[in-house]
């Protein structure tokens, strides 16, 4: 059963539209044939859009089909459909018929201009050329091997000069059989080396189809950006990030039903894109205000007549479409007597049909000192225009403006216009310039050096005293020699001999014991004198101490022994504990 | 009597040479010269007092009025800003630079000055660097002896470490800034353009691109250190933030 209810409802609305339009004179009726792909595969089909749009189809005949070498033609799905829309306050129609065909063999091939009557006259539609392809051409290989979907980054030129713009699209290349349902992208793409202007973007991505490497894609480009090169060189556009929610229609064995289990985020990024930079070619007789495109500029005055200390505005107005927004002002030549004020600027910027443009203005301020007329002088103003590849000029005229003295203004007196100080006479107060930079003071060193080496001092002091007090052995052998030097002062004193010479034993003996650590009470005097041959006293100091020993001992059994005698061996024994004091 | 007479002859003339190069004859020289209107000859005479290596601010107040009269505002603004640092002429000074300001026709929109920056010109003017050496130099001896009278028990501070610890780290932080300051002090200048313009340019080369001009008048920051890699040319930042180098010619550095 075929549904024929919506067919008539467009019949009716057509021939309503028809009667409307019968009083109309307009003539104004298109043809146009369109193919939904030029490059078909052998066995694809293929719908033949043939649509005659005109503001008055009083009569309109069904195109006939002529025979298309290389497609085959299916009677039975032939489309017509009709739309109604106003353009430009004029009523306009649009009568489409979808024919459908089957590509048969593979090979260049042409549709044919197709006649059509409307209005009882005859239009040709313009022929198509496509193309239909062998799939056995096509390497399985390279179609398994090659991705489902990826995203590109492509340049609208390779070889831009500094601010010219680029177009660089963002597009998404998927399967047929991959569906994007959304797309994000990943923030915080910077494209180094450029100005960057995000160009007006439709709501939905249209998709096209293409055939790549064999392999039909469809071509969906997502954003688009104006980049406009800031210096000469090689600028490398960095990879652009994308998030994208696809979901996969070939039937796997783990969804076989194909229940659309295969829903899955990728992240997508594009290859890094190198653009050649070049410099504008040189310029002379002529300023060059950096601006690539295709731009006019005016300059106005406002007023044109002014009093002395009021603002007067020159306006530099740069409309057109380039590189609005890296513009240079303009730089004019004023007459001295003006004063000047920054400068202002404002600019508007329109970024429709992948072109980036609008106007800058800039404002220079000037305010007259003096009365008189003024003149700025004429300017030759340089853009560079890419599409031609050579500067386009624009000479400004020159400017006058006249400054009349306000009648109502306060006059300045000359006293206001003098500098009222008076130069200081007599005695001054003289200093010599010695601006010694605090790295090549050498006073600075030994400050810091002092407070230092005190430290340290303190710090070895200290140690020294710590040790004297808990270790007893270091105490001993640091008090060693004044202890037996003080016996043997006694000894001297002593009036008995043999309580001297006990003194001179004890003093030797605990000379030795207090410098080797060894107890004092208890130990003989050939331990001492063992103890003393390893620590390699030279020999005859040890015969000397040996000596004086045995001497110490004998005492008692030698009642002849004088006075002088005992000195002697006193000052011997002095010479000793000096010697055993080197190797102890 | 012959030695005598040499000798008084000879102490005569030392003084007599030594009067004449002081510098406050010198200076009520050019004086009287300003006050007959021979500016420049008094410019001369002031400008050798200056390279004898002595100043005041009467000095550097009375050459920028001459300045003035001879019609270099440039000029006269350079010796007012150094006459501004002395505390007798200060008043004048800052009256005579607004005064100068007003008279240029191509005004320099300033920038003002980072907070960091601020602190630094306090710091470099009191106490100076050498005086936030001397407190961090005075805060390490404290400590020291702090720490030295404890070893040997002459003091007792129940917080002894701490003090230490604090004293020290204000050491650390007075000598690293007093360092800090002279650095920047050393590297960086200010300085006027005398000139009536001048191009700043991108790089150091008569053919690099333009930055911005400079007029008689901008107050400009000197980076020495940058400067000294390229003979004639000085790298500097304009009172709008903008940098780039400057022919050396024309500029006079405070």
């Amino acid at each position: 059963m075929i549904k024929t209810g919506k067919k008539l409802a467009s019949l009716f609305i057509f021939f309503l539209f028809v009667l409307s339009c019968q009083k109309s004179n307009a003539q104004s009726v298109s043809v146009q044939a369109t193919l939904t792909e030029t490059n078909i595969f052998e066995g694809e089909s293929v719908q033949l859009d043939i649509a005659i749009s005109g503001t008055s189809l009083s009569s309109l005949e069904r195109p006939e089909i002529p025979t298309i070498e290389g497609l085959r033609y299916l009677p039975n799905r032939t489309i017509s459909s009709s739309n109604y829309s106003y353009i430009n306050g004029k009523p306009s129609l649009t009568q489409t018929f979808g024919f459908q065909f089957i590509a048969m063999s593979p090979g260049s091939f042409n549709v044919p201009s197709i006649k059509i009557k409307v209005n009882n006259k005859e239009y040709a539609a313009k022929p198509i050329s496509f193309k239909i392809l062998d799939p056995k051409t096509i390497d399985n290989g390279d179609a398994e091997r090659s991705p489902d979907i990826y995203v590109r980054l492509e340049a609208s030129t390779k070889n831009p000069v500094v601010g010219e713009q680029v177009v660089a699209d963002i597009v998404l290349y998927f399967k047929s059989e991959v569906e994007v349902s959304n797309y994000n992208t990943v923030p915080g793409w910077k494209a180094e080396g450029f100005w960057k202007e995000e160009l007006n973007n439709p709501a939905q991505a249209r998709s096209t189809s293409v055939i790549i490497n064999g392999i039909r894609y469809k071509r969906a480009r997502l954003l688009q950006y104006a980049l406009f090169p800031t210096k000469p060189g090689e600028l490398t556009l960095s990879p652009y990030s994308l998030s994208v929610r696809v979901r996969n229609n070939r039937r796997t064995s783990r969804d076989p039903f194909n229940f659309s289990f295969g829903q899955e985020n990728k992240e997508l990024k594009t290859l890094p894109v190198t653009l050649n930079v070049e410099r504008p070619p040189g310029i002379e007789n002529a300023e060059y205000i950096g601006a690539v495109g295709d731009f006019e500029i005016k300059r106005t005055i406002k007023p044109t007549s002014a009093y002395v200390g009021e603002s007067v505005e020159i306006i530099t107005e740069i409309k057109g479409t380039g590189n609005v927004p890296l513009l240079n002002k303009p730089e004019y030549e004023f007459p001295e007597s003006l004063e000047l004020y920054n400068p202002q600027e404002n600019s508007a910027i329109t970024r429709d049909n992948r072109k980036i443009g609008g106007s800058k203005v800039f404002t220079d301020i000037v305010i007259a000192r003096n009365d008189g007329l003024y003149t700025i002088p004429e300017k030759r103003i340089a853009t560079y225009n890419p599409s031609s590849d050579k500067y386009e000029y624009t000479v400004l005229p020159e400017i006058t403006f006249n400054a009349e003295i306000d009648p109502n203004a306060t006059v300045t007196t000359l006293e206001d216009m003098r500098l009222d100080i008076d130069p200081v006479t007599g005695l001054a107060n003289w200093e010599q310039k010695s601006v010694i930079p605090l790295k090549n003071r050498k006073s600075v060193f030994v400050l810091m050096a002092v407070p230092f080496l005190l430290f340290i001092g303190a710090f070895g002091y200290k140690t020294y005293y710590d040790k004297l007090t808990n270790d007893s052995g270091f105490a001993r052998s640091t008090k060693a020699r004044e202890m037996a030097f003080s016996i043997l002062e006694e000894a001297k004193k002593t009036e008995d001999i043999k309580e001297s010479y006990h003194k001179i034993q004890k003093a030797l003996s605990r000379f030795i014991a207090d410098k080797l650590n060894l107890p004092i009470a208890g130990i003989s005097a050939q331990r001492l004198l063992e103890e003393v041959k390893d620590k390699k006293l030279n020999s005859s100091a040890l015969a000397d101490l040996k000596r004086i020993f045995e001497k110490c001992e004998t005492v008692a059994y030698a009642p002849n022994i004088s006075k002088e005698d005992m000195e002697t061996d006193i000052q011997k024994s002095r010479e000793l504990i000096k010697e055993l004091g080197k190797v102890l | 009597m012959k030695v005598l007479v040499l000798l008084t002859s000879f102490l005569f003339i030392t003084l007599t040479a030594q009067s004449q190069s002081s510098p406050q004859v010198r200076f009520d020289t050019a004086n009287d010269l300003l006050e007959e209107g021979k500016y420049r000859e008094a410019l001369k005479q002031y400008r050798q007092i200056e390279d004898s290596g002595s100043s005041s601010g009467p000095l550097f107040l009375n050459m920028g009025i001459a300045s003035v009269q001879i019609d270099s505002l440039g000029l006269a603004k350079y010796y007012f800003l150094k006459a501004e640092h002395f505390e007798s002429v200060k008043n004048s000074a800052e009256k005579a630079l607004e005064f100068v300001n007003s008279q240029f026709s191509r005004q320099s929109a300033k920038l003002p000055k980072l907070p960091w920056d601020k602190a630094v010109d306090i710091f470099k003017n009191t106490p100076g660097t050498f005086g936030l050496f001397l407190i961090g130099y005075i805060s390490l001896c404290i400590a020291l002896i702090v720490i030295v009278l404890d070893w040997f028990n002459l003091i007792s501070l129940a917080k002894r470490n701490t003090i230490a610890i604090s004293l020290l780290a204000i050491t650390v932080i007075m000598v690293s800034l007093a360092y800090y300051v002279d650095y920047v002090d050393q590297r960086y200048d200010e300085a006027v353009l005398i000139s009536e313009e001048s191009e700043v340019r991108q790089n150091p080369k008569e053919s690099s691109e333009l930055v911005s001009m400079a007029y008689e008048g901008y107050d400009l920051t000197l980076d020495r250190k940058k400067s000294e890699e390229f003979s004639g040319w000085y790298y500097i930042r304009l009172g709008n933030g903008q940098f780039g180098w400057i022919k050396s010619k024309g500029i006079e550095i405070l």
